[in-house]
């Protein structure tokens, strides 16, 4: 399958539940529903043309509006790329797990957890791991995080 | 006699200790000999790297994603040019993108001759970590004498690499590979028949391929479990389609399958640097487009390579301004290390050491 038989065919297949976006680049990029994450990561997984059975990469970013959390999935038997992301805004940073599908995800949702302050729900182990264990300095990842040694450079033109 | 009374104990494997490759903490629940649970601690080399580079202008993060994973630092340059180039669209000139081909491999043999040195000093054996050292030095002073560093580069940037190879590079090259591929028969014969390495590495750990998947898993460690994967030929990029070369697989999954793997992946690399040495096409070696201010339109990409340990890969987003909105970076042995407790336990401690070696962990890569 090409990239564009990929978009098309998942397009197809999942309807209003991937919705395409315009900013990737490179592979096909969708946005998910936070709600229909875990089952479209599971159908994602199963589809038997589809196969994505790997998780390459999980990361959170925030676009100073919002929060967004990027899933990189990749198969091996077809292989296949393809990202997706799930939207959230500040106020309702929470997020379901989705190492009932990938089991890797559990360090990369700990992360989540911890430089972003999102939520991760049915994750069972959030706890410090990259940062000290006494740190109580808020969430480091996040764009409105300060501290008095973090010196912003200047704008470039 | 009074009942002899067995309890489990912790012992704590690090943040110090010398198998573990830099600063990760094993804490370790044991019953008497034989390990029952693992846990990795980790952060203690957390450098907030992502963090850094959003505060930089795309040249500027080149330099710092060098100590990200600083064996394979050439790795590191290229996936986060990859990135940025496909963002923005820029054209690499064909010597430059040979040059890099070169640069890559020649820096896969150096890191998996620190493999075989250290993993047989982390199992006893002291003679393979000079061998593999003494040969790494070569490839160092190649290195040396095209960017002037050994161990942080800053070579390829993104449109070309940084400058143009010295013309005593390509003798130098060649008599290094050849000097190389005669001593790897001196390698194999160190270990690969010796009665004590194999007790201490055949069947040990064994990884199933599955649980590799899972956990995502990924390079030489997932092909040592059979899964014929490789993104040099799975996604490919840069000029890799030119060049003939194999990709090992081995299918016990256990220590010895992890060592060997990476000995046939030195011969495939020092294929693949011998054509492009034959190959290599006179001409520009930067796109001359790319200023320092360079500034992709807005939008968003995650670029993969296939590194020394697994997959490398950088997520990154532009807004259209002059620094990246977001780097996310991905090291295999953040995968590697996440998936040890699920395999390594109810074996004895001396193997977690083997377990560890050929896993070939760096921690930079893990905490960043």
């Amino acid at each position: 399958m090409t990239k564009q038989e990929l978009a098309a065919y998942v397009t197809e297949k999942f309807g209003d539940k991937l919705r395409p976006l315009e900013s990737g680049r490179y592979d096909p990029l969708f946005e998910v529903q936070a709600g229909d994450l875990v089952d479209v990561a599971q159908a994602l997984k199963e589809d038997e043309n589809l196969r994505f059975d790997f998780l390459c990469n999980l990361g959170g970013v925030d676009t100073k509006e919002r929060f967004e959390i990027v899933y990189n999935v990749a198969s091996i038997t077809k292989n296949l790329r393809l990202d997706f992301k799930v939207i959230l805004p500040y106020e309702q940073a929470e997020v379901d797990s989705v190492q009932k599908v990938w089991p890797g995800a559990n360090w990369y949702e700990r992360e989540l957890w911890e430089l972003y302050g999102i939520h991760v729900r049915n994750h069972g182990n959030l706890t410090r791991f990259l940062l000290p264990d006494e740190w109580d300095q808020g969430y480091p990842m996040r764009k409105n995080w300060d501290a008095p040694d973090f010196v912003r450079l200047p704008e470039i033109d | 006699m009074p009942e002899l009374r067995t309890e489990e104990f912790i012992v704590n494997m690090g943040p110090h200790h010398p198998s573990t490759h830099g600063v990760c903490r094993l804490v370790l629940t044991m019953d008497g000999e034989k390990i029952i649970k693992i846990e990795p601690v980790i952060g203690y080399l957390h450098r907030a790297i992502e963090k850094i580079c959003e505060n930089r202008t795309y040249q500027q993060c080149i330099p710092i994603l060098d100590r990200f994973e600083y064996v394979t630092a050439m790795s590191c340059n290229y996936v986060f040019s990859l990135a940025a180039e496909r963002l923005g669209q820029v054209e690499v000139p064909q010597r430059a993108e040979y040059l890099r081909v070169i640069m890559l491999e020649l820096n896969r043999i150096a890191s998996h001759l620190i493999f075989y040195g250290v993993t047989a000093m982390d199992i006893g054996a002291y003679t393979p970590f000079l061998y593999g050292l003494r040969e790494r030095e070569l490839i160092m002073d190649l290195f040396e004498m095209t960017c002037g560093q050994r161990l942080t580069y800053n070579y390829i940037r993104i449109g070309g690499v940084s400058r143009d190879i010295p013309p005593e590079f390509v003798p130098k090259c060649r008599e290094a590979l050849k000097i190389i591929s005669e001593r790897m028969s001196d390698y194999e014969g160190l270990l690969n028949e010796n009665p004590i390495w194999l007790v201490r590495t055949k069947g040990i750990a064994i990884l199933p391929a599955e649980l590799a998947v899972a956990y995502g898993v990924s390079g030489p460690v997932l092909r040592a479990s059979g899964v014929q994967y490789d993104l040099r030929r799975n996604d490919p990029y840069s000029i890799y389609e030119r060049f003939d070369f194999d990709i090992p697989v081995r299918y016990h999954g256990d220590c010895y399958d992890r060592y060997l793997l990476r000995l046939d992946e030195i011969r495939q690399s020092m294929r693949i640097v011998s054509q492009a040495l034959d190959s290599l096409p006179e001409g520009e070696i930067k796109n001359k487009k790319v200023k320092a201010n360079f500034k992709p339109p807005a939008g968003e990409v995650y670029a993969r390579i296939e590194n020394t340990r697994g997959e490398l890969g950088v997520y990154l987003i532009s807004d259209g301004s002059a620094k990246p909105l977001r780097v996310k970076t991905r090291g295999g042995s953040y995968n590697q290390l996440q998936v040890l407790p699920h395999y390594g336990t109810n074996m004895l401690i001396a193997d977690l050491v083997a377990n560890f070696a050929t896993l070939d962990i760096i921690m930079p890569e893990v905490d960043r």
